[in-house]
């Protein structure tokens, strides 16, 4: 406990130190890998040994290496055993929860933790369930979908999630109708701008005045990228990997890269200083001068034009 | 008896009944826009106050208003009870039904300003003194034969006398009685305390629109040329480009086509044409209603600003939009429909009705304001306080003013199993 704690008090001198997005992340995967392994050795201590080989995977933000100075939990574990081992990674997800929120990640809304045992699953598992969810493709089965495939391995075998994404490209390439229904699990987000080009921020609440960066400025940029990986069976989970990975006859499209590079920055320079997750996406437009909030703008305006022709490139390929 | 008296009087009796419905429509948008703990309570006192309202003018308010043709007051004819009939124009009792019903929907807005924290007792002695001290000297002024009449006022249904009246009241009770709990925050921004019940209000609106067209086209007073098609024409026209107006307007600055804004557009549109649809042409009433849907949206921008919390934005659409309707006419009132006053700016008549349209607004709604301010200290201080303890808010004016619940079924139940035993 005594341990945590003082990495929890730790973590913001030294992210606060953290000079760009690229260190940001690489700082966080530190934190967490070291939280992680003093999480599986209490575990040990208490069952043991691991029954069978695992890996630990990250989703969501830390997924996709996008994580700003606050940021919640998204995880999994694959583990190459039968049911039985179950129950130890259960109790094994449920100490690095408990560990990781410890030390400054709070713990996910949705519950997309590895102590949920939708999230903890053997291999032989892990690829009945992903088949499952694609053949029912419903609004929730495709959102566990899009959520598990912003995934990377943290600590283990790395083999099993390559395994399970070639599964799920498979599947794909037999039904590309499934791309709509992908498309149309993310193509919702409130506007961030208004008619007359003004900045829309939040109404109503202590948050007025702030613009939520994560779900008006990011988020079309990174579903887009999700499902022009999911196409172009680009393994690599993080936006700006996947838009270096685009084959060619995407260059149009990689021309925004940019763009979503400087909005890290621009995330990063301002929000630095939040104390709490809660305020890591919001920003306030009061404190942008006028030039920043024309950068904002733009920024976001290219995400909308760039998630727009994704759609309309990936419906083309799909209707031929 | 002369057909046309009679059919004068069959006119206005239901046009009277329509203006009365317009407090079904009330109790549904004051309801849905507050929250389910005050439903019951905010239904029942629109009750309660209407039959008080009534009374009152009966008592005193016709006479304060009717009784004779003094330039401040009218002063006679109480206790109204005169059962002759005329040969023509109005029957004085239907003429009396007609104006009493208007009473009691200037007294429902202001209390629009009392909701979700005055205590019940507020609502009844404010009921007697406002209908009594405050509706009818303004009511007198523009409609009774006094000063503002004088000057050819023109406020053809009430925009000044019924809705600014009521607006200035309910302003002067937000200020006294302070935000809700839980309206502001530290930091000074404000929460959305939503209504419970958005089907209610937009119910609520539809009716008040259905009984406006007894409000504005009754208020011919007569069936002679059929006049009131042509007032229901221009009242029908300004409601629609109301609701589209606030529609368009909260879309573009906020990106959200917010519900209870388009509603209050419809009603501002509404109010905005009650002084002038008599007096305007069709596509003016379409300008006067747009605009009436665009104030009335900066309007409740700039009272959540301000730290005025208006629960049912009565503020908004019944004071700052009724001063617009009632400036309106200085524009657009024409010179063939001018039976009042002069034509507006627009029509060649230059600033003089605008003026006078200015300065009927600016005395009528100042004297609603500072007498119903004064009444309102006065009951303050004499009652210990017009608002409910902050637990009674808490828990709701259903319980803690009428000891029951409007949606019994949602009342929390003590569990008997949880109970301390007492051993």
């Amino acid at each position: 406990m005594t341990i945590y704690r003082e990495m929890k008090a730790n973590r913001s001198r030294l992210m606060a130190a953290a000079v760009n997005h690229q260190k940001l992340n690489a700082y966080h995967d530190q934190l967490m890998a070291q939280t992680v392994q003093l999480a599986m050795e209490k575990v040990k201590g208490e069952l043991g040994d691991p029954p069978a080989p695992f890996a630990f995977f990250l989703m969501g933000s830390a997924g996709r290496y996008e994580q700003s100075v606050w940021s919640d939990q998204d995880h999994g574990i694959i583990f190459a055993g039968d049911d039985l081992c179950k129950s130890y990674f259960l109790r094994a997800g449920t100490e690095i929860s408990n560990a990781l929120e410890l030390v400054g990640y709070e713990r996910c809304d949705g519950e997309v933790m590895s102590s949920n045992p939708l999230w903890c699953n053997s291999l032989v598992e892990w690829h009945q369930q992903i088949t499952a969810w694609m053949t029912e493709a419903s609004w929730q089965t495709l959102r566990h979908f899009s959520t598990f495939f912003d995934s990377r391995v943290l600590i283990g075998d790395t083999n099993y999630l390559t395994e399970l994404k070639h599964t799920a490209f498979s599947i794909l390439e037999q039904q590309p109708d499934l791309f709509h229904r992908l498309i149309d699990n993310v193509d919702f987000y409130r506007k961030g701008i208004g008619i007359f080009g003004q900045l829309l921020p939040e109404q109503q609440g202590e948050q007025s005045g702030t613009i939520h960066l994560k779900q008006k400025a990011l988020f079309p940029y990174v579903n887009a990228l999700r499902l022009l990986a999911l196409k172009n069976k680009i393994f690599a989970p993080s936006t700006l990997s996947r838009f270096s990975q685009l084959p060619e006859g995407y260059q149009s499209l990689q021309t925004y890269e940019k763009d979503f590079r400087a909005l890290l920055d621009f995330r990063l320079k301002f929000r630095r200083e939040a104390k709490t997750y809660k305020e890591v996406h919001l920003i306030s437009i009061q404190d942008l001068s006028k030039q920043e909030k024309q950068e904002l703008k733009s920024m976001m305006r290219k995400g909308y034009k760039l998630f727009s022709k994704t759609k309309t490139k990936i419906e083309e390929a799909c209707s031929k | 008896m002369d057909p046309i008296f009679l059919m004068n009087n069959v006119w206005i009796m239901v046009s009277g009944v329509l203006v009365f419905l317009m407090l079904g429509g009330f109790i549904l948008l004051e309801a849905g826009s507050t929250r389910m703990k005050n439903a019951g309570h905010i239904a029942g006192k629109t009750v309660f106050t209407v039959g008080i309202t009534s009374l009152v003018f009966w008592a005193v308010g016709w006479g304060f208003i009717y009784g004779s043709e003094g330039t401040l007051i009218g002063f006679g004819d109480f206790f109204f009870g005169d059962a002759t009939t005329m040969g023509e124009g109005l029957a004085g009792s239907t003429d009396f039904f007609f104006q009493m019903a208007f009473a009691c929907i200037a007294m429902t807005v202001a209390f629009g300003g009392f909701a979700e924290r005055a205590k019940l007792s507020a609502y009844v002695v404010f009921a007697v003194l406002f209908s009594a001290l405050v509706y009818p000297v303004v009511a007198h002024w523009i409609w009774g034969g006094g000063w503002l009449a004088d000057h050819g006022k023109q406020d053809f249904a009430g925009s000044t006398v019924v809705h600014l009246t009521g607006a200035m009241a309910a302003l002067a009770a937000t200020i006294i009685l302070k935000p809700r709990i839980g309206k502001y925050n530290k930091n000074g921004s404000s929460n959305d305390i939503a209504g419970h019940n958005q089907v209610y209000t937009a119910l609520g609106v539809l009716i008040l629109w259905i009984g406006w067209f007894g409000f504005n086209a009754g208020s011919t007073l007569e069936v002679a040329d059929a006049f009131f098609g042509y007032v229901a024409l221009n009242t029908q026209l300004a409601a629609g480009a109301g609701a589209i107006g606030a529609m368009l307007i909260v879309w573009a600055v906020t990106g959200k086509a917010d519900v209870p804004t388009t509603l209050n557009g419809a009603l501002a549109g509404l109010v905005a044409i009650t002084a002038s649809c008599a007096f305007v042409e069709p596509w003016a009433a379409v300008v006067i209603g747009f605009i009436g849907g665009l104030i009335v949206f900066l309007s409740m921008k700039f009272f959540d600003k301000a730290k005025i919390d208006d629960p049912i934005f009565a503020l908004s659409v019944h004071g700052t939009v009724g001063v617009w309707g009632t400036l309106s006419n200085g524009l657009f009132a024409t010179p063939e429909l001018a039976s009042v006053g002069r034509p507006g700016l627009f029509y060649g008549g230059g600033f003089e009705q605008l003026g006078v349209q200015i300065m009927g607004v600016v005395t009528s709604g100042l004297y609603a304001f500072v007498v119903a301010f004064i009444l309102l200290k006065i009951m303050d201080k004499v009652m210990g306080g017009l608002r409910v303890s902050e637990e009674e808010e808490i828990v709701g004016l259903d319980l803690s003013e009428h000891g029951s619940y409007g949606y019994p079924e949602n009342l929390p139940q003590t569990d008997k199993n949880t109970k301390a035993t007492g051993a």
